[in-house]
C-alpha cells in the first residue's frame, strides 16, 4: 500500500510547517530582521550611515541569527529580500552616475571618470556582503538531508556580484563606452595625452583603475570596445608608417612596435595580479593573435590600395611585395587584390590614351610582382587576363613585342632583362599524368586555370597570340625595315641584325626564321653582287637585291626616274642581266637615296635626298620654270599632292616659289642636280634618309598584308553571292574554304559581313546574306 | 585536302567516260580550277562571273553572265551552269544556259551551246574567264550559220520580234535560284 509513503510524506510536510511557524514567530523573526538590517545597502553620502560601522554589528550575534535562518531555511528568502534592497537602493548608485557622465561629457576629462570608476567600485565593496558572516563553522547537523548547504557565503556573494552587474550594465549612458575607450586610448598612447597625474598632482594608478574595470565586470562586458582602441592605434600606426614606404619591409617593424606598445598596454588593462598565470595565458594568445592578425591585414589594405604603383615602381618595391605575400598568408585579401589591381588596370591601364609599349611594360612588371607575391600564378592569371584582351585587341601590340625582342635602339628600357638566360618559347603542354611531384591547383584558381611552369616573360608576352606565327611574321616585316633602312652596306649593323636573328632563333626555333636568314644572305649577295657588276663597268648605282619571294611585300610605285638616273639604272641591269641572266631587275626607285651636289650661285651643297626629290631638282636644271602638270608625267606620279609635297621639298635645298601652280628655281642657274658629280648610291632599296619628309613605310605592315587579304575574302564573297544567290553564313565560311589564305573563324567572319553590310554593299533576310543591288 | 578527296572522288566516277590523258593527277586539276577562281575573282570583268556550286567540289561551277550593253540581250542576266572533267583542261567544259535563253546557237529547251571554242576549237589555254568572255560576246554576235534554234536565227535580223520571243522564254534570276 502507497499509504504508509504518504503518511511520511504528510508528517515531514507538516513538521515543516511548525517548524517555519515557529521561526516566524520568535526567534527567527528577530535573526531575519538583524541579518537583513546588516545587510541593507547604505547610501554613501549619507554621513550617518557611513559613520554606522559594520563593526557595530555583533558577530556572534550574527552568526547565531544565521544559523537559526538556516535551519529555518529561510538563507534563501534572505538572498532574495537582499537583492530586492539593492534594487530599491540602486537609484542612489544612478543618480551617482549620471552626475559623473554629465561632467565628463562637458570636460572631456579622462579624470572624472576614472574618478566614476573607482567610486562605483567603493559602492559595490560597500553594499557587497561581507565574506565573514558566512557561516561556514555552523554546525553539521542537517534536519533534512537533501537541503543545500547553509552558506551566505560565496553563492551569496555571486549573486549580488550579478545582480549588482546587471543593474550596473542596465543604467550606464552610452556614453560610457566611449568615456571607457577614451580611457583605454589614453593608456596605450600616453604620449598623445596630458601625463598620467590628477589634479592634485598625484601620480595616478592606472593598474587601480583597471582593476576597478574588471571588478565592477566591465572588462569583460566592454571587452571589444577597449580592443578596438588596440585596433585603431594599429590602423592609425600603418597609415602613418607604411604608405608609400615600399623599398624597405614593414611587417617586421610594425611586429616590434606591437609588442613594446600594444603588448604591454594589453598587459596592464588585461592582466590583474591577482588572475591566476593560468587564465592569462589563454587571454593574452587569443587577443594577441587578433592583434597581430590586424596588423597584417591593416598593412594588406594599405598595400592593395597601392598596388598599381607598387608594381610601376618595381623592382624598388621588392620589400614591399615581399610583405603583402607574408600578409596574404595570414590574410585572406587575395580576392580584394585582384579586383584592386583589374579596377587600376581598366581605369589608369587599358585605356587608348596608354601607349602599348606602356602597357606592355607594365604587364611584365605585372608578371614579375605577382610572381613574388603568389608563385603558382593564380593571382597573375586573373589579374592578366583582362590586360591580354586588351592587348590582343591593339594593333600594334605585335610589333611593340619583337621590336623589343629585337632590342630597338630606340627604346631606352628593354621588356626584357639583359641577364635573362634566353629560353626557346614554351607552347602550352598538356598535363604530364606521370609527373610525381604533381600539385594540385591553388583552392581559388579557376576552371580556366592552368599550372603553368614559370615560364620566362617572353613566353608569357608571345602565348597571348594563339600562334606564335604572327610574331614571326611581324618579325620578318621590321628586319625588312631595319635592313632597308641600313646605309652604304654598313656590315656592322647587318652582323648586328644577324646577331639578333641568332638570339631569335633560340627563342621561336630554326625552321621559324628561316626566311629571315634568306633575307640577311640577300645583304651579303647584293654587296657582293654589286661588287662583281662594278667590276665589269663602274657606276654611280648601288642597289641592294632582295629576292621577292621572301621578303614581306613591299610598297610598289609607278616612279619612273628621269633623265639621267633612268640611264643610270638601265645599264645597271644590263650588266646585271649579263651576270645573271637568269634573273631579272624589278627596280623600286622610290625606295632609295641619292647624294647629290647642288652648285648654286653662290655655294655648293652636298645632299642626301629621295629619288623623286632627286628627279625633280634634276629636272630644274633643264627649265627654270615648271608646272606641276608638266612635272607629273615625266615621273609619272599617281596624284598630284605627292608631286606638290615633293617640289615643295625640293624647296628645302634650293628655293622655290609656288604661284598659281609654278614652281620657279630662284637660286642661282645650273643649281641643277649633276648628279654624277657627287658619289650617288642609288640603292634599289633603302629608307629615304631621316629629312626626308613624305615618309611612308617601304613595308607593307602586317595590316596592310591583312586589309590586302580581306579585299581578296570579300571578291569571293562577291562572286559567291552573285552566282549561288542568297547563302548563309556558315556556308559562306565554308565556301570561302577556295579563297587562298582564308583563316577567319566564322565569328570574325560574321563581323565582316555585318561591316560590308553597313557600307550597304550586302543586305541580310532571314539570316541569309545577299549582294544589295 | 578535302578538295583532294573531292575530285578524287569525281575522277573516279567519270574515269569510265574519260579515256583521254588518265595518268594526270586530280590534285593539279583542282589546283589549277582553284587558280582559275582566284584569277576570275580577282579580274574585275564587268558582267561575267563564276563559282563552285558548292565547297569541297570544285568541279562544278556556276556562273552569270549579264548580256552586253547595246546588245537585244542587255539588262538581262543569264545564269549558267559549268562543269569541268577530271581530265581538264585538256577537255572543254560542259557548259549549258540555266536560264532559257533565246538565242540562234543554244538550244531553247535543253540550254545546250553552240560554240566552236567549247567543242573542237578547245585549247587548255583557254580558261574560265576566256569562256565566259566568249559567250558573253556570242550574245551580242551569235553565229547565224550554225544554228541550234533556227527560228532564232531566223527572226535575228527582225529586232522587234525576236525581243518580243527572248522576253517570252526569259526568266529573271531571283536571288535563291542557286
Amino acid at each position: 500500500m502507497a499509504t504508509s509513503a504518504l503518511r511520511t510524506q504528510v508528517s515531514t510536510k507538516f513538521n515543516e510547517s511548525i517548524h517555519k511557524l515557529l521561526a516566524g514567530t520568535n526567534t527567527g523573526g528577530r535573526a531575519w530582521t538583524y541579518t537583513l538590517d546588516y545587510l541593507r545597502p547604505y547610501d554613501l553620502k549619507d554621513r550617518a550611515a557611513l559613520l554606522r560601522p559594520k563593526a557595530g554589528f555583533d558577530q556572534a550575534k550574527l552568526r547565531e541569527a544565521l544559523v537559526t535562518l538556516h535551519h529555518s531555511r529561510q538563507l534563501g528568502p534572505l538572498g532574495e529580500a537582499f537583492l530586492e534592497d539593492v534594487r530599491k537602493a540602486f537609484p542612489l548608485i544612478e543618480r551617482e552616475i549620471n552626475h559623473y557622465m554629465a561632467t565628463y561629457e562637458q570636460t572631456q576629462d579622462p579624470d572624472v571618470f576614472r574618478q566614476l570608476l573607482s567610486r562605483l567600485r567603493d559602492w559595490y565593496n560597500a553594499w557587497k556582503p561581507p565574506n565573514a558572516c558566512a557561516p561556514s563553522t555552523s554546525p553539521p547537523h542537517q534536519p533534512i538531508p537533501n537541503a543545500p548547504e547553509p552558506s551566505l557565503g560565496l553563492v551569496f556573494v555571486l549573486d549580488y556580484t550579478q545582480a549588482f552587474q546587471t543593474r550596473l550594465f542596465a543604467s550606464l549612458p552610452p556614453s560610457f563606452a566611449a568615456g571607457l575607450k577614451h580611457l583605454a586610448n589614453l593608456c596605450l598612447s600616453p604620449e598623445s595625452h596630458p601625463p598620467r597625474v590628477g589634479r592634485n598632482g598625484e601620480p595616478i594608478d592606472m593598474g587601480k583603475t583597471w582593476t576597478d574595470v574588471d571588478v565592477l565586470g566591465l572588462l569583460d562586458r566592454y571587452e571589444s570596445v577597449i580592443s578596438s582602441v588596440a585596433f585603431e592605434s594599429i590602423e592609425k600606426r600603418v597609415a602613418e608608417t607604411c604608405p608609400g614606404k615600399w623599398d624597405q619591409p614593414m611587417l617586421a617593424s610594425l611586429r616590434l612596435w606591437m609588442s613594446q606598445t600594444v603588448v604591454q598596454w594589453m598587459l596592464e588593462v588585461f592582466v590583474r595580479p591577482y588572475h591566476p598565470k593560468g587564465d592569462v595565458q589563454p587571454i593574452l594568445s587569443n587577443i594577441g593573435t587578433r592583434f597581430d592578425y590586424h596588423v597584417n591585414k591593416a598593412l594588406c589594405d594599405v598595400r592593395i590600395s597601392e598596388i598599381w604603383d607598387i608594381i610601376i615602381d618595381y623592382p624598388d618595391t621588392l620589400a614591399a611585395l615581399e610583405d603583402l605575400r607574408e600578409c596574404l598568408t595570414r590574410v585572406d585579401e587575395r580576392g580584394a587584390l585582384v579586383k584592386a589591381l583589374r579596377k587600376q588596370n581598366a581605369t589608369r591601364l587599358l585605356h587608348p590614351g596608354a601607349d602599348t609599349k606602356v602597357i606592355l611594360g607594365q604587364y611584365v612588371s605585372t608578371i614579375k610582382c605577382l610572381r613574388i607575391i603568389d608563385p603558382p600564378g593564380v593571382l597573375l592569371y586573373k589579374v592578366a587576363d583582362p590586360i591580354r584582351q586588351y592587348l590582343r585587341e591593339r594593333p600594334d601590340t605585335i610589333r611593340c613585342i619583337v621590336a623589343s625582342l629585337v632590342g630597338d635602339d630606340e627604346s631606352g628600357d628593354s621588356l626584357i632583362e639583359d641577364n635573362e638566360p634566353i629560353q626557346p618559347i614554351q607552347q602550352p603542354e598538356a598535363e604530364d599524368y606521370s609527373d610525381q611531384n604533381w600539385d594540385p591547383e591553388p583552392i581559388d584558381a579557376g576552371p580556366e586555370f592552368k599550372t603553368n611552369k614559370p615560364s620566362d616573360v617572353i613566353s608569357t608576352l608571345v602565348s597571348i597570340y594563339d600562334s606564335k606565327d604572327l610574331f614571326v611574321k611581324e618579325l620578318q616585316v621590321l628586319l625588312a625595315q631595319r635592313l632597308l633602312a641600313i646605309k652604304n652596306n654598313d656590315m656592322e649593323r647587318i652582323d648586328k641584325e644577324r646577331r639578333n636573328i641568332e638570339i631569335l632563333k633560340i627563342r621561336f626555333g630554326e625552321a621559324a626564321l628561316q626566311v629571315c636568314e634568306v633575307m640577311l644572305r640577300d645583304m651579303d649577295d647584293s654587296k657582293r653582287t654589286d661588287g662583281r657588276v662594278q667590276d665589269q663597268k663602274k657606276s654611280v648605282v648601288h642597289p641592294t637585291i632582295i629576292s621577292h619571294h621572301f621578303w614581306p611585300s613591299l610598297e610598289s610605285s609607278d616612279l619612273i626616274m628621269p633623265g639621267q638616273f633612268q640611264g643610270l639604272q638601265d645599264s645597271y641591269a644590263k650588266e646585271f642581266s649579263k651576270f645573271k641572266p637568269d634573273k631579272k631587275l624589278k627596280w623600286l626607285p622610290h625606295l632609295g637615296l641619292v647624294t647629290i651636289g647642288l652648285e648654286l650661285e653662290d655655294r655648293t651643297l652636298n645632299v642626301d635626298v629621295p629619288p623623286l626629290e632627286a628627279a625633280f631638282i634634276e629636272l630644274f636644271s633643264q627649265r627654270d620654270v615648271w608646272t606641276l602638270d608638266d612635272l607629273i608625267p615625266l615621273c609619272r606620279r599617281r596624284g598630284q599632292e605627292r608631286g606638290c609635297e615633293s617640289a615643295d621639298d625640293v624647296g628645302e635645298y634650293g628655293r622655290t616659289e609656288r604661284a598659281d601652280g609654278e614652281f620657279v628655281c630662284v637660286v642661282g642657274e645650273g643649281g641643277g642636280g649633276r648628279g654624277d658629280e657627287g658619289h650617288s648610291s642609288l640603292s634599289t632599296h633603302a629608307l629615304p634618309a631621316p629629312t626626308a619628309a613624305p615618309n611612308l613605310p617601304p613595308v607593307q605592315t602586317v595590316q596592310q598584308q591583312q586589309a590586302a587579304q580581306m579585299h581578296v575574302h570579300w571578291k569571293f564573297v562577291e562572286g559567291m553571292l552573285t552566282n549561288l544567290g542568297s547563302l548563309p553564313l556558315d556556308r559562306i565560311h565554308t565556301m570561302l574554304k577556295f579563297a587562298p589564305g582564308y583563316d577567319m573563324t566564322v565569328d570574325q567572319l560574321g563581323s565582316f559581313m555585318e561591316a560590308a553590310r553597313r557600307e550597304g554593299l550586302v543586305v541580310n533576310q532571314g539570316g541569309q546574306w545577299k549582294l544589295n543591288r | 585536302m578535302d578538295q583532294v578527296t573531292s575530285s578524287l572522288a569525281a575522277r573516279s566516277s567519270q574515269k569510265t567516260s574519260a579515256a583521254a590523258p588518265p595518268q594526270q593527277s586530280a590534285g593539279s586539276v583542282a589546283k589549277r580550277l582553284s587558280n582559275e577562281l582566284m584569277t576570275l575573282m580577282m579580274s574585275a570583268s564587268p558582267g561575267i562571273s563564276a563559282f563552285p556550286k558548292n565547297d569541297g567540289n570544285l568541279f562544278e561551277w556556276v556562273g552569270t553572265i549579264e548580256g552586253p550593253s547595246e546588245t537585244i540581250y542587255a539588262d538581262l542576266t543569264f545564269r549558267i551552269s559549268i562543269s569541268f572533267p577530271s581530265n581538264y583542261p585538256y577537255v572543254a567544259p560542259t557548259i549549258k544556259f540555266d536560264t532559257p535563253c533565246y538565242h540562234p546557237n543554244v538550244d531553247i529547251a535543253s540550254g545546250a551551246i553552240c560554240l566552236d571554242i567549247l567543242q573542237d576549237k578547245w585549247s587548255a589555254v583557254y580558261s574560265v574567264q576566256t569562256i565566259l568572255l566568249s559567250l558573253q560576246s556570242l550574245l551580242g554576235e551569235p553565229n547565224n550559220n550554225s544554228p541550234l534554234n533556227p527560228e532564232a536565227a531566223s527572226l535575228w535580223s527582225k529586232p522587234q520580234e525576236f525581243k518580243a520571243k527572248l522576253m517570252h522564254y526569259y526568266k529573271p534570276i531571283t536571288a535563291d535560284s542557286s
